[in-house]
């Protein structure tokens, strides 16, 4: 286990520094001027000759690597031209606010994918199965975006029930505000005993968080089927099925154990997926996290903070990948030999 | 983002695949229902002009006196801000969604193809080369490597595209990759190769054309799943800019007046949800088919 852990970190490294090639380039080389795209559209010629040097562009491109490597790893990923602060603290600084929102939609949506699964195949090819099977098929194929809006106007618009946008009422600042700790709200609120501030920043989080689970739901309840569907036909089943044990029996403790093993690594892809998902969630709900961040980067051409965060979320991913890997072989050792 | 992913190295026999695709549908009312969406798009991406109750202001002019209008029977999807209909600018917004998915998806294969079916036949050094170099490209979270290509590229519709294809052709690549392993073994491969015929033919009359089944099929599923991706880019202002009938863009468009105007992001979101179910309802039918040990 130990080898393999070690062989997987290896790999990952790899994979890391490859990575961090492709953003060099895409920094560096794809723009016909890399300097006048870093400080943005208004520049002056003489601004931009002096960036090009502060940058070390005249200098060859394997040295121009090695420096922004040695910036990313030393921390320094250069300067928003929209805050004019460091790209690595704004990252940061936003962070909690879209993990709490990833956490939500996960907690909705590895519970609710596994039970649609089970259900699903318990009643293959009956009204359970067909229904499961269209509302997964469903769930992948809505624009985040959209679901989004189409849940402001219902609950927000026609119900009056849930808040339109944001994470926390503003007027709560000065009513009950909440003590950072975690950055987490709904932690922090609850931390605290700031149980007025909680039940709000809950509200808050309802509809955001459906719409970025509606995705994972769907593929969840889908592989989940299908592995299900595998243990079903495995031998033990069939010999306990043989020796009388009860159907529930059968596939809650027998056939979910084994079958929960792949999903795994469709949990750690939907968590991946949330990463960009979370974009466009965040852009409907004005949810004040990375992603909103990171749009507004991207339409003021903000060049540090796209590169910044198109990095963060590779390394993020990276991670993620070698998670799911590492626990996979903790569940399942015949994997490790891959 | 792409959610259905054939397994690498299933080789799928080419003969019989219409006719037993005909019979599945025909036995499965959800995939005939794609199917049938499926038709209604490509005939209003060929038709749409035509089709269309007012096509001047699908494509853009305006009809300032009638903004705003909610649905009705004279404009069922109601009018936008500029007072065009916006039924016209749904049916019209078909042809642009198609033919960007297919540009991409194409342009994918295109990259892709060549270099996994040359990875699959040559194996060893250069094959371990492109595959890491395909995994490199998979290890972006899905949409955030075009995201970030396009603003290298600077916004625009063509930007989008070539972005989207350059974060996809690894699927394409693995794909081939798979195919070509498997064939470079057979009888007939062997049989070419033994009688002198290069690689570069083997690869082209042999191992490329054995393996257009399952990618072909995989294209199909995928073109559901860019449409998606494409219409999410336009949403943030990564794509299409302004007249262009593009769904996202218009979903973007109407995000302001959402809450009065209701209709404006509601008919092109539909739209696209709608393109992309039918393109994964069949996509669901087509995996079934090919390798019924897969994911259903």
């Amino acid at each position: 286990m130990t080898r393999f852990i070690a062989r997987r970190l290896a790999g990952s490294a790899a994979v890391l520094l490859g990575l961090s090639l492709i953003t060099f380039a895409l920094a560096r080389l794809v723009p016909s001027n890399p300097a006048a795209v870093y400080i943005g559209p208004k520049a002056r010629p003489e601004d931009i000759a002096r960036v090009a040097q502060e940058l070390g562009l005249d200098r060859p491109l394997p040295i121009q690597y090695v420096t922004y490597m040695l910036d990313m790893l030393t921390g320094d990923w250069g300067t928003s031209i929209g805050t004019k602060r460091p790209v690595l603290e704004e990252i940061v600084g936003r962070l909690p606010a879209t993990i709490e929102l990833i956490l939500a939609a996960m907690l909705l949506a590895v519970p609710a994918g596994i039970l649609l699964g089970v259900l699903s195949a318990r009643w293959q090819r009956r009204p359970p199965d067909l229904v499961v099977r269209v509302v997964s098929i469903v769930g992948v194929s809505l624009p985040a975006f959209w679901l989004g809006l189409l849940l402001q106007i219902l609950f927000f618009r026609t119900l009056h029930l849930l808040p339109l946008t944001g994470r926390v009422d503003p007027d709560l600042r000065f009513t009950s505000p909440i003590v950072e700790t975690t950055g987490l709200y709904l932690l922090d609120t609850a931390l605290s005993g700031n149980w007025v501030a909680f039940r709000d920043v809950a509200w808050h989080l309802v509809l955001p968080a459906l719409t970025l689970a509606a995705y994972p739901i769907g593929l969840i309840a889908r592989m989940t089927r299908a592995s299900m569907l595998e243990a079903l036909g495995q031998d033990y089943v069939r010999a306990a099925r043989a020796a009388g044990i009860g159907e529930r029996l059968i596939t809650y403790r027998l056939a979910l154990k084994n079958a929960l093993i792949p999903v795994t690594t469709v949990v750690g892809l939907t968590l991946a997926y949330s990463l960009t998902g979370t974009f466009f969630v965040e852009v409907v709900y004005n949810w004040p996290g990375l992603g909103t961040f990171t749009v507004k980067g991207l339409l003021n051409l903000d060049y540090p903070v796209v590169m910044g965060v198109t990095l963060f979320g590779a390394v993020g991913y990276v991670v993620i990948n070698l998670a799911v890997d590492l626990a996979q072989s903790w569940l399942d050792p015949r994997t490790r030999v891959a | 983002m792409t959610i259905e992913v054939l397994r690498p190295g299933v080789v799928v026999p080419r003969a019989g695949i219409l006719r037993r695709f005909r019979r599945a549908v025909l036995a499965d009312p959800l995939a005939l229902a794609g199917v049938a969406v499926i038709a209604l798009l490509v005939v209003l991406a060929v038709l749409g002009p035509w089709i269309a109750p007012y096509p001047g202001q699908g494509a853009g002019e305006s009809d300032v006196p009638a903004r705003m209008l909610g649905p009705s029977f004279a404009h069922p999807f109601g009018t936008d801000g500029l007072g065009r209909d916006m039924l016209s600018r749904v049916i019209v917004g078909a042809r642009p969604a198609l033919v960007v998915s297919l540009l991409v998806v194409g342009l994918a294969m295109l990259i892709g193809v060549p270099l996994g079916a040359l990875a699959g036949y040559r194996r060893g050094r250069l094959d371990a080369l492109i595959m890491r170099v395909t995994d490199l490209f998979l290890a972006f979270p899905p949409l955030l490597l075009a995201m970030a290509i396009v603003a290298a590229l600077g916004p625009g519709l063509d930007h989008a595209a070539l972005a989207l294809a350059i974060s996809w052709w690894p699927w394409y690549a693995r794909l081939a990759r798979g195919t070509a392993t498997s064939l470079r073994e057979r009888p007939f491969i062997e049989a070419a190769r033994s009688i002198g015929v290069g690689d570069a033919t083997i690869l082209r009359r042999h191992i490329v054309p054995n393996s257009i089944t399952p990618l072909l099929v995989q294209a199909t599923i995928d073109i559901g799943t860019v449409i998606l991706a494409a219409g999410s880019l336009a949403f943030l202002g990564l794509g299409a800019s302004p007249p262009t009938p593009d769904w996202g863009l218009m979903v973007a468009e109407g995000r302001a007046y959402v809450l009065d105007q209701w209709w404006l992001s509601t008919f092109p979101g539909l739209a696209i949800f709608v393109a992309v179910l039918a393109f994964n309802l069949v996509g669901d039918l087509l995996l079934d088919l090919l390798d019924p040990r897969g994911t259903k």
